[in-house]
């Protein structure tokens, strides 16, 4: 069946700080949905339905802590659900919001959400929580522990050097400074990069994401809604989820699916993604990517898996500039996760950056002519993955 | 949903482990799966989606959904998950089917005893400023329900013990092996208060439960030959606001709300047209709230009407002939068992609680504190 169109009529994004203890976790949804919903030309009322983007409720100390968010997103006696698919929640709420409209059950939908990682206490002493408790969790296992293993598999198989990672971050800095919403906006050079600490080798202080707290929002609605009401949007054309392993074991060895250097399942999912959105070859007809990186070194996996070149090829790209914003395809041009992780919603906000580059509306961070833009967010331990595909 | 969706429910499995040490969540999670795909005659290789629900808090892990993704078959697979409420992962599946996108989607939940205390677990779930210094568990605010409920109906706490010997002999008879609560007047009247005004018999305790459905298109059905499918007419789902304070928990809009959703696409005008109701009950108060919303039944002949055997095995509308969650209450996936057993009763799969010829039927599934997540669905067997 051919994909319903879904425009894209609003978006909101709160100023994303190390700390917001200015707003409590509803405000700090509020934030996000009044900024969405005014730049829409709708209120509350309009909301034909909420789907609400809250990763695990451990980063907010609170279960199922959206319960306390309803007010903050007005959807008492309306329609209204929770999606956690950890990093990738952001998106895949996008997608659920998007499967509303398309299954003609609503015109128009509310997707919203917010994280405090950055009042958490320590995100990775949580995270470590989402390990297997018998056989995993005793080891020092965290989102940055797993994904150093990731570099020294593509270490080994591809050559990724740490010159390579710094380059990714020196990028993201750069285009970061030009997005005013952005957590970490300092530029910085390669020798400061490589002179950071060793978190977890070969992962160092700036290849990682912040901890970020902030609020995002996003209004989605039918094309009969924004024909009728004369409404300005951008279009979803393609959507696609795919997920890998539980055990990351079984991600090594032989006779294996997917391999940690890579990011098999999210190759996958843009797969689904482009065959819903006839996109045949992304190299020539994408314009920009926003891919969910929180480490320098899972940018590399991430752009091989959108399709734009091969695996253990984007190095040599990345060096000659081809993903710099004013490259062939800028990659994170809002300096993407690895300089804002509120991790609710930096999957949501990916999808809200390239709604805004194909827009026109990305401000000093703008790719130009870009009309053609794809989004991805990742969760568990590099296990579920989500993507879109946005169009003018 | 657009029109001409035609989605149906081909496969039900409901597990109610009476052991969990001797399998592991993830191992009962496969075999429920398996066994809702054996029930639809479909292989895993036929799915093409996957919504999944469960509680962090209640699982012991962040992200729960994590290990249950090899469970049920969600490698190289599309999955997500609702964790707000075990029926939202229900509604979810049906969407994505409507959607055009899919043509089939196996949607799992599950509820385990693996914590010391699920009340203080649920208790996580209050505010952490205002009300978790409060004795506020997710009992409790069903007891508040029920409190402000024998205020505001008189002789309310009568119907109530009816109701929990209804739903006890009806589950003796639906599922003889599981454990039996009281069903005598006299006992459940004598019950030791847990959360005022509900007792200690009045409620069930928690049960390790899984459930597990397989859903798929009418061309889907159509071209397998599937016998005994359930199809969803209109669905509905709504919440409350988040603090009980803001709240008459006397009433339940967002049930209203559902309602009115789910009757509108099924063209429901009346109740009466119902043959089999499966409805939420973690207290006798609930099913109560739920005849007034699902225009079963006013307030103001609730007593009668439950005394007189309406909703009992044999009556003009039976309802909870499953049991209900009190006699088997896995907490978390208590709703999404209601849909269960509300669609083998439309396929005629009901096993020994069948009700002769049951055409259409209506379930009704609540979750989180006083009802705080209310969801309807509407369904018929027979033929798309």
């Amino acid at each position: 069946m051919k994909a319903p169109r879904v425009g894209i009529i609003g978006i909101g994004q709160s100023e994303f700080k190390p700390r917001r203890d200015d707003a409590n976790y509803p405000e700090l949804v509020r934030e996000g949905v009044t900024l969405a919903l005014n730049d829409a030309k709708l209120e509350l009322k309009d909301m034909q339905a909420v789907v609400y983007s809250l990763a695990p409720d451990a980063l907010l100390g609170i279960g199922n802590a959206e319960r306390l968010g309803v007010d903050a997103v007005g959807a008492r006696n309306k329609r209204f659900m929770r999606i956690n698919t950890g990093g990738a929640t952001g998106i895949s709420s996008v997608i659920t919001g998007w499967t509303h409209i398309a299954a003609g059950e609503c015109d128009v939908v509310l997707v919203a959400g917010a994280d405090k990682v950055g009042e958490s206490g320590d995100s990775q002493t949580i995270l470590n929580k989402i390990w297997d408790p018998t056989y995993e969790r005793a080891l020092p296992l965290g989102t940055i522990t797993m994904l150093a293993m990731s570099a020294v598999r593509a270490m080994h198989k591809y050559g990724l050097t740490e010159e390579d990672m710094a380059r990714v971050t020196v990028k993201n800095r750069l285009n970061a400074s030009k997005n005013p919403k952005a957590h970490l906006r300092k530029v910085v050079s390669m020798e400061e990069v490589l002179a950071s600490r060793y978190i977890s080798w070969p992962i160092k202080l700036l290849d990682a994401c912040p901890q970020s707290s902030g609020g995002a929002a996003m209004v989605l609605a039918s094309e009969k809604y924004i024909k009728d009401n004369k409404l300005d949007a951008v279009w979803i054309s393609g959507v696609g989820h795919c997920s890998e392993s539980y055990y990351m074991g079984d991600r090594m060895g032989n006779k294996i699916m997917a391999d940690h250097a890579d990011a098999h399942a999210l190759g996958r999912s843009f797969e689904r993604s482009y065959k819903m959105a006839g996109i045949t070859d992304p190299a020539k007809q994408v314009h920009l990517a926003e891919l969910y990186a929180p480490f320098s070194n899972t940018e590399y996996h991430s752009i091989e898996a959108t399709g734009v070149c091969k695996l253990g090829a984007s190095m040599a790209l990345m060096r000659e500039g081809h993903f710099d914003l004013g490259g062939r395809i800028p990659i994170n041009p809002s300096g993407g996760t690895l300089c804002t992780n509120a991790i609710a919603v930096s999957a949501l906000v990916r999808a809200a950056e390239v709604a805004l580059q194909v827009w026109g509306r990305a401000g000093e961070h703008q790719v130009k002519g870009a009309k053609i833009g794809i989004a991805s967010g990742n969760g568990g331990d590099h296990q579920f993955f989500g993507t879109m595909v946005i169009e003018s | 949903m657009n029109a001409g969706t035609k989605i149906g429910i081909a496969g039900v499995a409901i597990h109610a482990p009476q052991r969990s040490d001797t399998r592991s969540l993830e191992e009962s999670i496969y075999a429920v799966t398996w066994a809702a795909l054996r029930d639809a005659e479909f292989g895993i290789e036929d799915i093409e989606g996957i919504v999944v629900a469960g509680n962090d808090e209640l699982d012991g892990r962040a992200i729960s959904i994590m290990m249950a993704s090899g469970s049920v078959g969600g490698v190289d697979r599309d999955i997500l998950s609702t964790p707000s409420a075990a029926e939202h992962a229900f509604v979810l599946g049906a969407l994505r089917i409507a959607s055009g996108q899919f043509a089939t989607q196996l949607v799992v939940a599950w509820s385990p005893l693996e914590v010391d205390s699920i009340n203080d677990a649920l208790k996580i779930g209050t505010d952490p400023y205002w009300h978790r210094a409060l004795p506020q568990d997710e009992l409790a605010t069903h007891g508040l329900q029920a409190g402000v409920l024998e205020h505001a109906v008189p002789g309310v706490r009568e119907a109530a013990a009816a109701i929990v010997r209804k739903n006890r002999l009806h589950g003796a008879m639906a599922y003889p092996d599981r454990p039996l609560g009281p069903v005598e007047d006299a006992f459940i009247a004598s019950g030791k208060p847990t959360r005022w005004p509900l007792t200690d018999t009045m409620v069930a305790p928690p049960a390790f439960g899984l459930v597990a459905m397989v859903l798929a298109d009418g061309d889907t059905i159509a071209k397998r030959k599937c016998g005994n499918v359930a199809w969803i007419r209109g669905m509905g789902w709504a919440t409350e606001p988040g603090f009980i304070g803001d709240r008459d928990l006397s009433t339940l809009p967002s049930l209203d709300a559902a309602r009115e959703q789910a009757y509108a696409a099924a063209g429901v005008t009346n109740a009466s047209s119902f043959d089999v109701a499966e409805v939420a009950d973690g207290t006798p108060y609930q099913e109560l709230l739920a005849y007034e919303g699902l225009g079963i039944c006013a307030r103001d002949a609730w007593s009668k009407q439950v005394a007189s055997g309406t909703y009992a095995r044999g009556g003009k509308l039976p309802v909870n002939l499953s049991g209900g969650a009190l006699s088997f209450n896995p907490v978390f996936c208590a709703g999404l068992v209601r849909i269960a057993e509300a669609a083998n009763q439309v396929r005629g799969r009901a096993g020994s609680h069948q009700v002769r010829n049951a055409k259409r039927a209506v379930a009704h599934a609540a979750s989180g504190p006083a009802m705080h997540y209310n969801t309807v669905v509407v369904m018929e067997g027979g033929r798309s």
